[in-house]
């Protein structure tokens, strides 16, 4: 496993794929019926020779395309907030929440959104996902003479459980115990990577981890064996788990625990009050919450469907919703008068990969096959040329997604290189590559044969979910075509979330071509997806130069950002030069905030939520 | 009698181990499983393969099945993977809700159904009859996801009649009566938007029969005699209609405990039908298994109770 990443958004993109999956349609699309036909029309646009590109485009900028950089990321207050009032929150998504309300224990990113209320992590980040001074707790990074590297945290004196309580620096290093315990179930191991002596404590030798020293009551020391620039990217474990209520908890009954579904505790903002399972959590303020008490008297948080969140909008049931299903934004920005929409670039992406070779699941390492279908750079590098991937964020979701072009999205802005030269739409340019690799057309039939001149099918794999998945995968076959490629759907249709990753995981041999996505998580180290040894390396795609940039990049020299920065800017020139996958689409986030909340943002380094007002007791309706 | 109850009740049980066998088999047949879905570089294939291990999935179909059966016989239907608790008690909080839900819906089916059949059935071929009819048809015709949807956006959203979603006001003390009327108030509208599409095969079933029946020399015998022709319609009549509609009541139990999936998702209502759709789509096993168990049971036993009531109300067609 490899050791510093910090993925926690890879799992939540993950359950948001099952959740579109699930009902046809969580953000992807959803009862929009009336959009529908417009999309398939447009699409067919697309079809059409190049020359007829340019005027469809034009006349979609005026019909009502948006950019992201039309959003802002705070909310302009209308008004002063009043005392008290209660937030009405709403938890977007199909499916109910599981409600296993812990940090330490969580899976779904629904529970993640009940979770931040009322808990939080003892050191706060800024907007490239850096830790900051400004949390709970104050930090120290100490480079010690064998080479590890020691962090010291120091927990403001303030800070206590919502039951009075002191959190304690013995509380943070119950959450590293119990996450390492034979017993624990959960998915997050991964704290405990690069830890001193978590390795003997895990395989039972030891009693503690040996890197974790309690020096008083509020400061916890944790060593590293080596650092690590993911370390200071929020990749340090900094959920404690409260000592006086779980320490009498058997660690494998923790999760079914009453103190986890039930009365969770934490020492957030807000406290839970009540939970009806499945379906709604009411928070009253923490009056004694750290950073002040919160203006608001409470919040009450509940789950809206896709199919009914305008109207809850509309009708300000709820003020706020996690995130704003973006296909029904153009039809509906208009009727939501009452609200303010923010906006910014997602922490994900999707793209098209390759497949040019298999997992050795024996050695742990990814085998390149130089003889693969799809080994020829200059035929991906066509590929990617042949599609028109703005044209599809117009299209298909109203330029809310747009043309990706490197394997770090823009959230990084310390990390992004917009500087890099991505292939671009060019349909001539992919015909005359391919003309020069040798791939021809030798038997007349419209279809290029490869250089061997024999004849060339590509499969490719998608996934199901939601309205846009098969036409989006047409057109990319169409696209493809149109530069005299053979390209078809694997098996004929779309595969459901379960199967794809069936295939692909295991590299099936029928996969030839596959879409995907990836959550980016908050750090840029590339080794989880991209490494040798990484299994979720689904190109399979290796090269010496990548190891050399993807290890330099997670060195101790990159604890200077300005060298890892060089090293990430040399990286994605490199998978623009190789392309094992190459993003299509970028993707935003929207939330629209009822007029009547103050002091609402949507950064990622935000964490005032005590500061949140309302400015009137009943929301704002839209007229 | 209880011969016939004994005698139906012996073919229930070989009914009930099949079904079981069946969907264990189905359900491991399914790509993927609960590990499947979770794609993240924080978790490796090791620390996968090391949980399927310790949860068991690797195991051979019949160790499982043995593992499985072996619980239920307990009591125990296991652990659910996503929630992380024991399947039994997840299954108590959604079968009561959904338990709710279609009682409350059968009963606004039945409060429709017999007068709009009756008066249908009585005045047939008349204004009356065709407007029921009519309505019948559309109900027919209209798909009940989108009807629930409109019922949402009309009563729920635009009137404000109803709340919208979930299956009680949050933050209310449960047992309190403020919390029994919220979860009555919140089961009126899905219960309502169901009803309406669900009651009109009962009308129509009850129309025909009626209007089958009037035709009966029974009842021209009872004319003949001067009965009046209330008492010919609520005594003669009506009695013999509502047999074949007492006899269905008992596939309605299994209808009562399955929930529907679309009323539940669109008013966010946590039941069995979204239970069981989110668990098969996150491979979920041992709630799957579980759920479909309890459908396939409460299917037989409706089927079981149906033949009961038919054999208590119709005589003749008791087993010999």
């Amino acid at each position: 496993m490899n050791k510093t990443s910090k993925w926690l958004l890879a799992l939540m993109l993950a359950m948001v794929l099952v959740l579109a999956a699930c009902s046809g349609g969580d953000e992807e699309a959803d009862g929009n019926e009336s959009e529908e036909p417009d999309t398939t029309e447009e699409e067919g646009n697309e079809e059409e020779p190049a020359e007829e590109e340019e005027p469809a485009e034009e006349e979609a900028a005026d019909d009502g395309l948006v950019s992201i950089d039309d959003f802002g990321v705070d909310k302009t207050n209308a008004g002063e907030a009043i005392d008290g009032g209660t937030l009405n929150f709403g938890l977007v998504t199909d499916t109910v929440f599981e409600g296993i309300l812990n940090w330490t224990f969580y899976e779904g990113a629904p529970d993640a959104e009940i979770l931040q209320f009322f808990d939080e992590s003892l050191l706060a980040i800024d907007n490239n996902f850096n830790f900051t001074q400004d949390g709970a707790a104050t930090w120290e990074m100490v480079e010690n003479e064998d080479g590890s590297v020691t962090f010291e945290i120091t927990i403001r004196d303030n800070v206590n459980w919502h039951d009075g309580e002191p959190v304690k620096a013995e509380d943070l290093e119950f959450s590293y115990l119990v996450i390492g315990d034979p017993a624990y179930e959960g998915m997050r191991r991964y704290a405990l990577d690069g830890v001193v002596g978590a390795e003997e404590y895990m395989a039972g030798e030891a009693d503690s981890i040996s890197g974790i020293e309690i020096v008083s009551d509020k400061q916890i020391n944790i060593t590293y064996a080596e650092p690590n620039p993911s370390l200071l990217a929020s990749g340090i474990w900094a959920y404690p788990l409260a000592k006086h209520i779980f320490g009498d908890i058997p660690v494998a009954e923790m999760v079914e625990s009453d103190e986890v579904r039930v009365n969770p505790i934490g020492f957030g903002p807000f406290k839970v009050e009540s939970i009806v399972p499945g379906e709604s959590v009411s928070y009253t303020a923490n009056e004694d919450y750290w950073q002040g008490a919160p203006k608001l008297d409470g919040v009450t948080l509940k789950v809206v469907a896709p199919t009914t969140v305008v109207q809850a909008l509309e009708t300000g049931e709820v003020d706020v919703v996690d995130t704003f299903p973006t296909d029904q934004y153009v039809d509906t920005v208009d009727q939501l008068n009452n609200v303010e929409f923010l906006g910014q670039t997602d922490l994900a992406y999707t793209y098209i990969g390759f497949k040019l070779g298999t997992f050795d699941k024996e050695a742990g390492e990814n085998i390149t096959d130089p003889d693969a279908k799809m080994a020829d750079v200059n035929l991906r590098r066509a590929m990617w040329h042949a599609v028109d991937n703005d044209s599809v964020g117009q299209q298909f979701y109203d330029g809310l997604r747009w043309a990706g072009t490197t394997l770090i999205v823009p959230s990084f802005p310390d990390y992004h290189d917009p500087s890099v030269e991505a292939p671009s739409y060019d349909p001539e340019m992919a015909k005359k590559i391919l003309d020069e690799a040798g791939y021809v057309d030798v038997n007349g039939d419209g279809i290029r044969e490869n250089p061997e001149g024999e004849e060339l099918v590509m499969n490719f794999a998608s996934m199901s979910g939601g309205d846009t998945a098969e036409p989006l995968a047409q057109y990319y076959i169409q696209a493809w075509e149109q530069v005299g490629l053979k390209v078809q759907l694997l098996d004929g249709r779309l595969h459901e979330m379960n199967s794809f990753y069936d295939l692909v995981e295991n590299d099936d041999p029928s996969v030839d071509i596959y879409q995907g996505a990836w959550g980016t998580g908050s750090d840029v180290d590339q080794r989880g997806l991209y490494g040798r040894t990484a299994a979720y390396n689904y190109s399979r795609y290796t090269s010496e130069e990548n190891d050399r940039l993807l290890t330099e990049g997670a060195s101790a020299a990159s604890m200077d950002v300005e060298y890892r920065k060089d090293i990430y800017k040399e990286w994605q020139e490199l998978m623009v030069q190789d392309i094992p996958v190459f993003p299509t689409l970028y993707r935003s986030v929207l939330v629209p905030v009822n007029e009547r909340v103050t002091d609402y943002s949507i950064q990622w380094s935000w964490d005032d939520l005590h500061e949140v007002g309302v400015t009137s007791e009943e929301a704002i309706v839209a007229e | 009698m209880w011969k016939f109850i004994v005698r139906r009740l012996l073919i229930t049980f070989p009914q009930i181990i099949l079904l079981s066998v069946l969907i264990f088999l189905m359900a491991q047949a399914m790509p993927g499983d609960a590990l499947t879905g979770v794609i993240d570089p924080n978790v490796s294939l090791e620390e996968k393969e090391e949980l399927r291990e310790r949860l068991g999935l690797n195991a051979p179909w019949h160790e499982k099945y043995a593992d499985w059966v072996g619980g239920i016989v307990q009591g125990d239907f296991g652990q659910s993977f996503r929630f992380k608790m024991p399947v039994t008690e997840l299954l108590e909080q959604r079968l009561m809700n959904s338990f709710w839900l279609s009682l409350m819906t059968l009963l606004f089916t039945y409060l429709m159904a017999i007068p709009l059949g009756i008066i249908s059935g009585r005045y047939n071929d008349t204004l009356l009859d065709s407007s029921i009819t009519g309505y019948t048809y559309l109900g027919f015709a209209t798909p009940l996801f989108i009807f629930a949807l409109v019922m949402l956006w009309v009563f729920g959203y635009q009137l404000g009649w109803f709340p919208t979603s979930g299956s009680v006001t949050p933050g209310l003390e449960p047992g309190s009566m403020e919390y029994v009327i919220s979860k009555f108030n919140h089961l009126l509208l899905p219960a309502l938007s169901m009803a309406l599409i669900q009651t009109v095969s009962t009308v129509q079933y009850l129309r025909s029969e009626i209007v089958d029946t009037k035709q009966k020399e029974f009842v021209i015998t009872a004319r003949a005699k001067g009965a009046s022709e209330s008492r010919v319609y609520n005594k003669h009549i009506f009695r013999n209609s509502l047999l074949p509609i007492a006899a269905f009541f008992g596939y309605e139990i299994s209808f009562l405990i399955s929930g529907t999936i679309f009323v539940e998702k669109i008013f966010g209502y946590p039941g069995m039908g979204l239970l069981f759709l989110e668990s098969i789509l996150l491979r979920d096993y041992s709630v799957v298994n579980a759920v479909v168990l309890i459908f396939g049971v409460a299917a037989i036993l409706g089927a079981l109770l149906s033949d009961i009531i038919l054999s208590i109300v119709d005589p003749r067609i008791r087993i010999k």
